[in-house]
């Protein structure tokens, strides 16, 4: 089985004080393979971010196993072949473009020379040449999240786990970073799983579509999709396209009323 | 209101009110209230004289003794109870008392215990401002946004270097503020507990009370309230020089 990162049974529960705990993560298994673009489709408060936060270890997980090219991470608290993109962004205020890039470096005691032409690499990938020395305050929603997919990418992940990294922009500024990511994941060969409820946005983007159905979270449906690569934005009027989108809808639409 | 506007009213303001002393001060006569007009001859005078700068810089080299200790305990110590609640539970109660006593009272103990000299004025200094530098540190630790500590985790970065590189960085803004506050607060500590003792600037103080005229003991609370707006103004431009990025959460 070549899993590039495999998931089995994860389970999570958070206690409520006298009331039962939920459990929000139920007997969860995906197997993600090399280089694969996978996307983690689910309605709002469905789990997903727990589930991210499981495999990056820093949530501990109250059963089941995360394995890394069949090594145990479990628990293992970030690092360890992962990187990982949030939604709010949460870059460091008080760092610069290029400081916030470094961070995971100069956590792995990279020297400062080399920190500094890795992160201006990525800057440069990310099309931000030119304002390695603004502060996050200084920048658009967009082009913090450039700054976030930098700072993900300069530790040189095997694993890009992206929390609805574009949930909190506006619908422009998403089509270009979509498709950006893209051009990226082509030309830097990672395995991607990327959360989001936005159906048309897991289409467009993934390999494989994992549907999760709610409380708890688990894989309801696995759906491939057929797009050839490079994708552009005329597939998201195919009639293919939209009678998938129809199709998800449906299912998610059940999974909703459970 | 533009800035122009605010520094308009605030130079109205003033001028109205140094009028009216100079009412006041003419009607009632300079042995209960020395008009402006009195008081700037006396007060240049003092200046001149040298006694009055050489007090109010010796005491305030003493305060700073006592502020600093203040600032180099409280400030850890405020920032570890924000974020451990084993410190908190340990070290809250006191903080607390310490904070609602009034310092005027703890005097006659600590001369006691301490005796009158430079020690006995540390104490009252460092008593007075530890409190608001660790109950700020506490709040500004306790309210760190727990997403960009887990950033940190995501990275690997272990819990030293983690609250070296995101807590203490996120957290300068209120060390900052705390700072000023206990500034404030050490600086009329100060002056309260040398008046207790009859040394320094508030023994100088206490002693003009004496006096047939109030115009040296206005020049004397004129030149305090001076250095005390400074200093202020000197640690709140310091923490925007050198956190430009939390402009609009540092008091001014
Ligand atoms: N630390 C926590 N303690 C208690 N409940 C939590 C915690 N984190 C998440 N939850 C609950 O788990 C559910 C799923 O949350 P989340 O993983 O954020 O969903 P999603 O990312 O899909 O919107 C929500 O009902 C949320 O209230
Ligand atoms: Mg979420």
């Amino acid at each position: 089985m070549n899993a590039k990162l495999e998931l089995r049974n994860l389970s999570k529960s958070f206690p409520r004080g006298k009331a039962d705990p939920i459990h929000v993560v139920g007997d969860f298994s995906l197997h993600i393979k090399n280089l694969e673009f996978l996307a983690v489709l689910g309605p709002s408060g469905c789990g997903k971010s727990t589930l991210l936060r499981l495999i990056d270890g820093l949530l501990p997980a109250d059963h089941g196993h995360i394995l890394m090219d069949g090594r145990d991470i479990t628990n293992v608290t970030g690092g360890e072949g992962r990187g990982m993109v949030f939604q709010s962004f949460d870059l460091f205020p008080w760092r610069s473009t290029l400081k916030n890039v470094e961070f995971g470096l100069e956590a792995q005691g990279v020297a400062r020379a080399e920190r500094e032409d890795i992160a201006r690499h990525y800057i440069n990938l990310v099309g931000l040449s030119g304002f390695e020395a603004s502060y996050p305050h200084e920048l658009s929603g967009g082009m913090q999240q450039r700054v976030g997919f930098a700072r993900a990418l300069a530790i040189k992940p095997e694993v890009l786990l992206m929390d609805e990294p574009f949930g909190a922009l506006d619908v422009q500024t998403r089509d270009i970073l979509q498709n950006e990511l893209l051009d990226i994941w082509e030309k830097e060969q990672k395995t991607v799983l990327f959360v989001t409820h936005s159906i048309e946005e897991a289409i467009y983007l993934a390999d494989r579509i994992a549907v999760i159905s709610p409380r708890p979270a688990k894989v309801d449906h696995m759906i491939e999709v057929p797009f050839e690569r490079p994708r552009h934005e005329a597939i998201k009027s195919d009639p293919k396209f939209l009678e998938m989108r129809q199709e998800i809808w449906q299912i998610l639409k059940s999974g909703v009323q459970v | 209101m533009t800035r122009s506007h605010i520094l308009f009213l605030n130079v109205s303001g003033i001028a109205v009110s140094l009028v009216l002393w100079e009412i006041a001060g003419r009607i009632v006569g300079p042995s209960l209230l020395a008009a402006p007009s009195v008081v700037i001859g006396t007060f240049l005078d003092l200046l001149f004289q040298g006694d009055m700068l050489r007090e109010l810089f010796g005491s305030l080299r003493q305060m700073l003794v006592g502020f600093g200790l203040a600032c180099i305990i409280g400030m850890p110590l405020g920032a570890l109870m924000g974020r451990i609640r084993l410190v908190d539970a340990l070290f809250h109660p006191w903080v607390s008392m310490v904070v609602v006593t009034s310092v005027a009272a703890l005097a006659p103990l600590f001369i006691l215990i301490f005796g009158t000299g430079f020690e006995f004025r540390v104490a009252i200094v460092f008593v007075a401002s530890f409190g608001y530098i660790v109950l700020t540190a506490f709040h500004g630790a306790r309210g760190i946004d727990p997403k960009i500590v887990d950033v940190a985790r995501s990275f690997a970065v272990g819990p030293f270097e983690s609250y070296r590189q995101v807590i203490l960085p996120a957290l300068f803004p209120y060390l900052i503020t705390g700072a000023r506050l206990g500034l404030i607060h050490a600086i009329r500590a100060m002056v309260m507990a040398e008046m207790f003792v009859l040394v320094g600037y508030g023994g100088l103080i206490f002693q003009s009370g004496q006096e047939l005229s109030t115009a040296p003991l206005i020049s004397y609370l004129v030149s305090l309230m001076a250095v005390s707006i400074l200093a202020n103004s000197v640690l709140g431009w310091t923490g925007r020089r050198l956190a430009p990025w939390y402009d609009s959460k540092m008091s001014r």
